[in-house]
């Protein structure tokens, strides 16, 4: 199955297979996170599912237990929710060392405590050795969404930017060099973290259109999910995207694009071009001093184009899956 | 007694003075009547006596005008209607179209001489065209090709110009683009950063030269785009070239000055061509010609880096005819684009897209409808064979050995694209498009295949795209619409072989490129496929290798030379980096695909040789080897081994001796060249002795080698084989549409 990257078998899946199935209005399979029909009083309340599965189980900065709040969490945050309640699913493979599953625990304990939600239902199943990947977790995750918050994509318009809270691909990197085993690029680390401080500062702007956090597929994912559903051009700037350089060097050896490596940190935020600057301010005030305004929406053609750092234009395509060479 | 035939004439007929050299016929001939255009054929109704009538049928064909190609006249009886005179008829469109649109023609000898005549009204007028020349393809809006559908809709003809419109004496009898100073385009001289604009053809022309000889790089709108103009003896301004387009080491053309013999003085002067060369520069394609270049020209060292020739042209249209005799001296006139994209046509758009690049811009306010950049020839395996489809050699209309069941539309590949559109048994194949990577490349191939489709009449109701999952093409076809058929690669190289050659039995072709996405899922390159259009079976290939990460090794060849030591098990102790992260990603398997390309182990080679260990352009490597490559009769004997159903060559062989410095690298390319070209004639041996085929196609980029295309022809045609080469089309990706039409046409029961 090549169904693992988020690219455009795996959207198909999504919505031929689990929309199709779960077909009610309730589950909206494009939005992070989605209204839970009860009284909230003023505020919306707000639901989100995911599955996690990491090889290596720990890596640099993160494990899959951590990995498992924050991903549940910042699908909330992006849709504008505080995040409240988590429930849990644990599947384990026989064998798995116990210590192991010691700190993967505490830390998503850890992980919840930072975030402020607390897990109300569990559950947890052993799967036979070599069915599974060592553990894989399933988080719900339940948030408030103030009233009056209305973002999404059907808000955005050309001349709108786009703004990256950080360097990109730092995630996608470090899981992928340690499930690799090099020994080197020491210094990298996954960004897996809670975005709700991040989110916080942007949703203090009336102009926020939109946010997402790049997870799988990365920025040229989100990218191409925004050209799609606007049916606008999107257009991300080389030089005003962020890159670490270690991320930069492993990409150059490896023959990756940073722009499609997850990252499990960082948010993607469509903003009024008016507040740009304004928000990239607050932001880099707030601590995220990388934040930088990268992007463009623009009238045209839904694509995404990178406007390289030599002035060239190269068009990032939707992946279909690992990439083959196209040159002949 | 008079009587009356309807005639219809197909072929190249419109947009060449057909319709008058018609008139003018009849009249000679004592007949009444009338013609139009039809679509893209001509119609005639002719009144007279019939054996009048009979040999003005015969003198369509046998004194049609030169620029024309009509095929043999199809007539039956009509009315008789006592029409008095002959007359050409308003255009009648909305009919059923078969193909043609003609390409861009040359200036004229007889419009350079007025041009030329100091006495003539049209003297120095960078416009100048007549029936037989000008542009054509990248001036029609839509067809019938007829004034108000054409860019020139907007120049309304001055009285003088009308007159000679309307005269079906004058040579400029209904030329459409026709134009002079007073009702014509103008041209207008800017150089921006001085605050210079200069409307005025003498003017702008003035100041373009001046600035040129300052050592400014100029960027001038010509026929199908606009180009870039500097000196081509100044190293200061061929490098500056070079820096601002970041474009290091990939061959500039050279567009010299002709003044009847002064042009091939110049040409005796920078380089040493064949006569043949020389013809088809001279020809009315006048397309860049790549030629062997002479060792004492003065020409800038900076033009072709590394290698022994050297791409010119002779001037094409009035305004280059002007250019290039004012400034009295080759220039340098490579397309202004950004790498990859299509030739850029639009003013404002250079400016501002070439602002980085251009000091100055010659303009002229006649629209480019749509881009052609220069067409490229080249000599190899005995005979003048196109590089690149464009300006004057397309659209290339051609026969389809077998009809395609519904319209078809082919998208190409996604490098050197081009677009070809069939109907019944005739296809039309689109200039040179570019790298669909880049976005304007894209958008001028939606352009063209909605163009086509309106030029041409014909609706597709299917698309044939590559089988390559990630290319653009591919993409865009899943979008139209339409059904989609898909052809592997390679498949569609062979088949563009057959449909120039249209072989009675199988062939064996080899298609030997950079990478194409083979059946199994690997990407293929050096493949020997047996068959026929719709039935091929892989039957040779080389040893696979990895492509350390994937398309990073096209630009990168120590990445396959690493790869193939490591295949051989081998060390290089040659390479540039460090070896250790890419020996993990190798080992591993981390975005490293296995290719049996030949393209790339060329590359691997150039890297070993240290000839090219980066390389900023696609061919970069292998163009430097084969410049390299000496004469010796030198040659590893490869092993052949049968792998499930394949025989694969092992090049590993000839690693040792690559890498033996002790060598001269001019002896170790040549003993490369002469190995694989033993290779081809061994699989070619082993494959006849199970299948008794005697016929060996070449072709896939990596044949534009000439060393090796001439090489591994020599060798199959004595032992016996007959040998094709693709002669019409570039053997490389320019080809795939075509080929996928083909491919598509006879699409039936797989021999597989
Ligand atoms: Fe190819
Ligand atoms: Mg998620
Ligand atoms: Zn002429
Ligand atoms: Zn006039």
């Amino acid at each position: 199955l090549a169904h693992g990257n988020g690219g455009r078998l795996m959207r198909e899946i999504i919505e031929e297979i689990f929309a199709f199935h779960f077909g009610q209005e309730d589950l909206d399979t494009t939005a992070d996170a989605a209204r839970l029909p009860l009284d909230a009083g003023v505020a919306e309340w707000m639901i989100t599912t995911d599955g996690f599965t990491v090889e290596p189980l720990e890596f640099p900065g993160g494990d899959v237990g951590s990995l498992a709040v924050h991903g549940t969490v910042n699908d909330l945050a992006v849709s504008g929710a505080v995040p409240r309640f988590l429930s849990l699913n644990v599947f384990i493979e026989e064998g798995l060392d116990i210590e192991v599953l010691q700190r993967i625990v505490a830390s998503m304990a850890r992980a919840c405590t930072d975030c402020g939600v607390r897990v109300l239902a569990g559950d947890t199943k052993v799967v036979r050795r070599g069915q599974g990947g060592g553990v894989y977790l399933a988080t719900t995750g339940i948030g408030q969404r103030p009233a009056g918050v209305d973002l999404g994509l059907h808000r955005v318009r050309p001349g709108d930017r786009i703004i990256v809270s950080g360097p990109v691909g730092d995630h996608g990197a470090a899981v992928m060099l340690a499930r690799e085993q090099f020994g080197l690029f020491g210094s990298l680390r996954s960004d897996a973290q809670s975005v709700l401080p991040i989110t916080e500062i942007l949703l203090g702007f009336a102009g926020l259109r939109f946010m997402r956090d790049p997870t799988r597929g990365g920025v040229a994912t989100v990218a191409h999910e925004i050209a799609r559903t606007t049916r606008a051009t999107v257009r991300l700037l080389e030089t005003d995207l962020p890159v670490r350089p270690e991320v930069r060097s492993v990409c150059e050896i490896l023959g990756y694009d940073p722009y499609y490596l997850a990252c499990e940190g960082r948010v993607v935020a469509i903003v009024d071009a008016a507040v740009a600057a304004e928000a990239r301010g607050a932001l880099r005030a707030g601590g995220f001093t990388e934040a930088s305004i990268a992007g463009a929406i623009e009238a045209g053609p839904a694509r995404v184009i990178l406007q390289t750092s030599l002035g060239g234009e190269r068009l990032l395509p939707e992946l279909e899956d690992d990439p083959l060479p196209r040159i002949c | 007694m008079r009587t009356a035939q309807r005639v219809e004439v197909r072929g190249r007929v419109q947009g060449v003075g057909f319709r008058p050299f018609v008139c003018r016929l009849a009249r000679e001939f004592d007949l009444d009547g009338w013609v139009r255009n039809r679509g893209g054929s001509v119609e005639i109704h002719a009144e007279g006596e019939p054996a009048a009538i009979e040999r003005f049928i015969e003198a369509l064909v046998s004194r049609a005008p030169p620029l024309a190609d009509p095929q043999p006249a199809v007539r039956r009886p009509a009315e008789f209607r006592g029409c008095a005179g002959f007359d050409i008829l308003h255009s009648d469109s909305g009919t059923e179209t078969p193909i043609h649109v003609p390409p861009d023609h040359f200036v004229c000898p007889d419009c350079l001489d007025e041009m030329r005549d100091p006495a003539s009204r049209r003297y120095r007028y960078p416009f100048i065209n007549c029936t037989q020349c000008g542009p054509r393809y990248t001036l029609i809006d839509r067809l019938p090709y007829d004034r108000p559908n054409t860019a020139m809709a907007d120049f309304p003809l001055c009285e003088d110009c009308r007159r000679e419109y309307e005269d079906i004496h004058d040579r400029r009898y209904h030329a459409q683009p026709l134009a002079c100073p007073r009702c014509g385009p103008v041209l207008e001289f800017r150089e921006p950063s001085a605050c210079v604009a200069i409307p005025g053809n003498e003017p702008a022309l003035s100041g373009c030269i001046e600035a040129l000889r300052r050592g400014r790089i100029v960027a001038v709108k010509g026929i199908g785009g606009y180009h870039l103009l500097c000196d081509a003896r100044s190293d200061a301004a061929v490098g500056r070239l070079r820096e601002r387009k970041r474009r290091p080491d990939k061959p500039l053309a050279v567009l010299i000055p002709w003044f009847e013999d002064e042009g091939l003085d110049w040409l005796a002067c920078l380089a040493e061509p064949s006569p043949e060369e020389r013809d088809l520069l001279a020809s009315p394609l006048r397309p860049i010609v790549i030629v062997k270049r002479s060792a004492d020209s003065d020409l800038s060292g900076l033009i072709a880096p590394g290698l022994d020739e050297i791409g010119l042209m002779f001037p094409y249209s009035p305004l280059h005819h002007l250019l290039a005799g004012d400034y009295g001296a080759p220039l340098v006139a490579t397309s202004a684009n950004l790498s990859g994209e299509p030739v850029l046509t639009d003013g404002a758009e250079v400016e501002r897209r070439l602002a980085h690049v251009a000091d100055a811009f010659l303009h002229h306010d006649r629209p480019i409808r749509r881009p052609a950049d220069d067409s490229v020839y080249r000599r190899s395996a005995g005979t003048m064979r196109p590089f690149r489809l464009g300006r004057g050699s397309a659209p290339l209309e051609l026969a389809l050995p077998h009809p395609v069941s519904v319209p078809t539309l082919a998208l190409g590949a996604d490098l050197k694209n081009t677009v070809a559109l069939a109907v019944e048994d005739r296809v039309v194949v689109s200039p040179h498009l570019g790298n669909l990577g880049a976005p304007r490349s894209l958008d001028v191939f939606e352009q063209l295949i909605r163009e086509l489709s309106g030029l041409y009449g014909i609706e597709p109701k299917r698309v044939v795209c590559d089988a390559h999952p990630d290319y653009f093409s591919g993409r865009w076809a899943r979008t139209c619409g339409l059904p989609v058929h898909r052809v592997l690669h390679h498949h569609a190289h062979a088949s563009a072989l057959c449909g120039e050659f249209t072989p009675d039995g199988p062939i064996l072709v080899f298609a030997w490129d950079g990478t194409g996405f083979g059946g199994d899922g690997t990407l293929w390159g050096g493949e020997a496929l047996l068959g026929r259009p719709g039935g091929w079976r892989r039957v040779g290939s080389l040893r696979p290798f990895r492509l350390i990460g994937g398309e990073k090794a096209s630009a990168e060849p120590w990445r396959c030379a690493l790869a193939a030591c490591w295949e051989a098990g081998l060390a290089w102790s040659g390479c540039p980096v460090d070896a250790a992260p890419f020996r993990h990603a190798w080992e591993r398997g981390i975005n490293s695909p296995y290719t049996t390309s030949a393209g790339r182990l060329f590359d691997a080679a150039a890297a070993l040789l240290g000839v090219a260990l980066d390389q900023s352009h696609e061919g970069q490597a292998g163009m430097r080897l084969e410049a390299l490559a000496g004469d010796t009769g030198d040659f590893l004997e490869l092993p052949l081994r049968r792998e499930n159903g394949l025989y694969r060559v092992d090049w590993t062989p000839l690693l040792p001796a690559l890498m033996n410095g002790s060598r001269p690298a001019a002896d170790r390319s040549a003993l490369l060249h002469a190995s694989l070209a033993q290779a081809v004639l061994a699989q070619a041996r082993a494959v006849r002795g199970e299948s008794g085929v005697n016929l060996a196609g070449l072709t896939g980029g990596v044949f534009q080698n000439r060393v090796l295309a001439e090489h591994a022809a020599r060798l199959l045609r004595t032992d016996g084989f007959e040998v094709v080469l693709p002669a019409s089309l570039p053997v490389n990706d320019a080809a795939i549409s075509y080929g996928q039409i083909v491919e598509t046409a006879h699409a039936g029961p797989s021999i597989q």
